[in-house]
């Protein structure tokens, strides 16, 4: 259920009856002496993207439930598709009303800033406390000097592959050259096992690889002084790479959105694509142990420009203007944080949430199945969307209007020559960039 | 001009629908495209049918499956949807809604038709198109500023915040249809009524409104089948699960990032088509004849 009760609370414990009056202890003890003191009768309402783990929305439950009775702040959990947040938050800001926090997707903050509560005083704190923010944390949550957002997590965006069936088309595993990569995709196609990466609209999957393969072969949409440079021959090159990689690609490619690609791998219909680690725990949650067994993680293969250039999902927490609880806000968020509530956290993730702060780097959960271990480094490796300039809010509207997966979608259909699949993507960025 | 052979003309004349009478005939003007024509409208009900019943394994893989029928019946996907959901309570939520908003479009819509059709003021046409132009503003562009009001009005998160945004597209959508329908009812009837002393209201009530039956329940099929489905305006302005509508609650609830429970959400679709079915099977000889011309002078 989306909505969060005491009796929820009390089912969602009952697996980890231990932990809970611990928790409460330290919830108790950390209450008395926390950094930011709730107003007196706070109460928050937080909305947030519907969970991809059972386990990850327990442990956050457990968390919000020990720290409402720590502290008395009633805490009352919506949740929503991620993209449908989007609109809801969107709303939210422009009409002065809704959740007091919402935990957003991507850089949505930069289309309202103005709307949200100046959060620098958490995160410089956490930062000191925790090693110190990855640069694409403080790229998501900084906006003129000060943190609008709080980078909760990271959601790493990987090759996911059939291990023997990468095997049987003479490789260990996934090359790390896009060269190399292009002929395994060949041969895994003539071994009847094709690829296939989604090309519509999809604001992960989709997002993730087309940026990947435009900034591989040194293409961007803007350029470090936020000239729109996509119509580029480095552009060009990437699309007509990408031709030729969606020869590769199984039928229907061209319609599938996040989801898609998640049915046709756990189908045995593809043998290599990009996701988070969702489809693992997916075919291990299904008892499908010929997947589980027989696939693996691997980073991006590295293009012409010679370093890696990947983009994983951010997942920030925003604290609205609107809200008559903002230092409530801030203190259930830095709680969250908290090295012993959030070691929690991310071991409930297994592996879907990377930590954007340096000292959770070495959590067991990267460590205690190999196959979770590209996705440690989601946070450490992951590019804006705006690279290599700076987020605003005509990048964020550019990345919204999915110009780059169309662009790459036209490229990959045959729609357009790569040419005109530049071209329009400048025309496009420009609109935004101009107003 | 030509002439025509008579034998010609007299067969064509004569001939009516009488080629039907052979079975190949009949099977190939009549069978063959009703039978693609009903394949075409009802495999996506059948589809959303035997992936109510089919197992996650089955649904996610075909290797020792079939994809067009079902191996291994469950009502597992049924019972995460009714009991591990709040899909009862969507349910109620959206019929509230919908009733609520489908009468309140209706019995507004009756009025502005009438005065645009029958009362022949200045302008009337003006009018009439000025609400049909109103109907065709997308939901998407309309959202933020009725969000403000709705907010306003203290309505967010609230059932009132959709009974009173749905009219915003039913009112010039049943008003335009009702338009159409009660100009096809003779004027003179209104002017015997007027003879004999009626008012304009009673004249409405008594004469008007029971010779417009099926226009109104076609409007009524049409404004229910759109509340029942609107998604967006359910979406931003309703945020608590139990005041969610059907629409919003499954994909919500069923959607867990990339992961989609099909079984469940075609389970979803399946038991919220029910219905609209139900309703349309009740009423389908007034909506048809709504449709196909109403009262004759």
């Amino acid at each position: 259920m989306s909505k969060f009760t005491r009796r929820d609370m009390l089912k969602t414990t009952v697996g980890a009856a231990v932990a809970g009056p611990a928790l409460l202890a330290a919830a108790r003890s950390w209450a008395q002496e926390m950094k930011f003191t709730p107003e007196p009768g706070a109460k928050l309402r937080m909305l947030r993207w519907k969970r991809f783990v059972q386990s990850e929305e327990d442990a956050f439950l457990a968390l919000i439930d020990a720290y409402t009775q720590a502290t008395g702040v009633e805490i009352r959990i919506d949740s929503l598709g991620f993209e449908d947040l989007r609109p809801k938050a969107a709303v939210a800001a422009s009409v002065g009303t809704g959740p007091d926090i919402i935990w957003n997707i991507h850089a949505d903050a930069f289309l309202y800033p103005d709307a949200l509560v100046d959060v620098s005083d958490v995160c410089n704190y956490l930062g000191e406390k925790y090693g110190g923010w990855y640069p694409i944390a403080e790229e998501y949550g900084i906006k003129d000097g000060k943190w609008i957002g709080v980078p909760f997590v990271m959601s790493g965006n990987f090759i996911n592959y059939r291990v023997s069936w990468v095997q049987d088309a003479g490789y260990d595993g996934i090359p790390d050259n896009t060269t190399d990569f292009l002929d395994l995709m060949k041969k895994l196609k003539a071994n009847g096992r094709p690829g296939g990466f989604a090309l519509g609209n999809a604001s992960g999957d989709g997002n993730a690889w087309a940026h990947w393969i435009l900034w591989s072969h040194g293409g961007s949409v803007i350029d470090k002084d936020e000239n729109v440079v996509i119509n580029s021959p480095e552009t060009i090159a990437s699309l007509e790479y990408v031709r030729e990689l969606a020869d590769t690609f199984i039928e229907g490619a061209a319609s599938w959105l996040d989801g898609n690609n998640n049915k046709a791998f756990l189908a045995s219909d593809i043998s290599v694509t990009n996701n988070g680690i969702s489809i693992y725990a997916a075919a291990l949650r299904e008892g499908m142990t010929d997947i589980s067994d027989d696939m693996d993680h691997a980073f991006y293969p590295v293009g012409p420009v010679g370093k890696p250039t990947e983009f994983h999902v951010a997942f920030p927490m925003l604290t609205y203007k609107h809200s008559d609880f903002p230092e409530a806000a801030k203190s259930l968020i830095t709680w969250m944080m908290e090295a012993d509530q959030y070691n929690q956290f991310l071991q409930g993730a297994v592996g879907y949430l990377t930590q954007p702060l340096r000292a959770f780097e070495d959590h067991p959960v990267w460590t205690e199945d190999p196959k979770r271990a590209v996705f440690q480094k989601a946070s450490e490796r992951s590019l804006s969307f705006a690279y290599p300039g700076k987020l605003g809010r005509a990048a964020t509207e550019v990345f919204a209007d999915f110009v780059v997966v169309n662009m790459v979608a036209e490229a990959a259909t045959g729609r357009k020559t790569p040419q005109e699949a530049a071209e329009d993507a400048q025309r496009r960025a420009e609109r935004y960039y101009v107003l | 001009m030509t002439d025509r052979p008579a034998s010609t003309t007299k067969n064509a004349d004569e001939g009516g629908t009488d080629y039907l009478e052979t079975i190949p005939y009949r099977v190939v003007a009549v069978y063959l495209p009703l039978g693609v024509f009903l394949f075409v409208l009802l495999f996506p009900f059948y589809w959303m049918t035997i992936a109510t019943f089919k197992s996650n394994t089955e649904l996610l893989t075909t290797e020792g499956f079939a994809a067009l029928w079902i191996v291994k019946f469950t009502f597992e996907n049924v019972e995460r949807l009714l009991f591990q959901t709040e899909y009862p309570r969507w349910l109620v939520n959206t019929l509230f809604v919908t009733f609520t908003a489908t009468f309140l479009s209706l019995f507004c819509a009756v009025f502005a038709a009438y005065a645009i059709e029958k009362l022949r003021y200045s302008g009337a046409r003006l009018v009439g198109l000025a609400i049909f132009l109103a109907y065709l503003v997308p939901p998407s562009i309309l959202f933020i500023p009725l969000a403000t009001i709705i907010f306003k009005f203290g309505l967010f998160d609230t059932p009132f915040a959709l009974i009173l945004t749905y009219p915003t597209f039913l009112i010039p959508f049943c008003t335009w249809l009702l338009m159409g329908y009660f100009r096809s009812i003779p004027y003179e009837l209104e002017e015997c009524a007027l003879v004999d002393g009626a008012t304009r209201f009673q004249i409405l009530r008594k004469i008007i409104l029971p010779l417009a039956v099926p226009g109104l329940i076609s409007a009524g099929i049409f404004a229910f089948t759109l509340s029942w489905n609107e998604y967006l305006y359910a979406l931003v302005f309703i945020s608590s699960s139990e005041v969610k509508t059907a629409p919003v609650g499954v994909v919500t609830e069923l959607i867990e990032g990339d992961v989609y429970r099909w079984g469940s959400l075609m389970a979803g679709a399946l038991f919220g088509s029910i219905p609209v079915a139900f309703l349309y099977s009740f009423f389908v000889q007034h909506y048809v004849s709504s449709m196909t011309g109403a009262v004759k002078e």
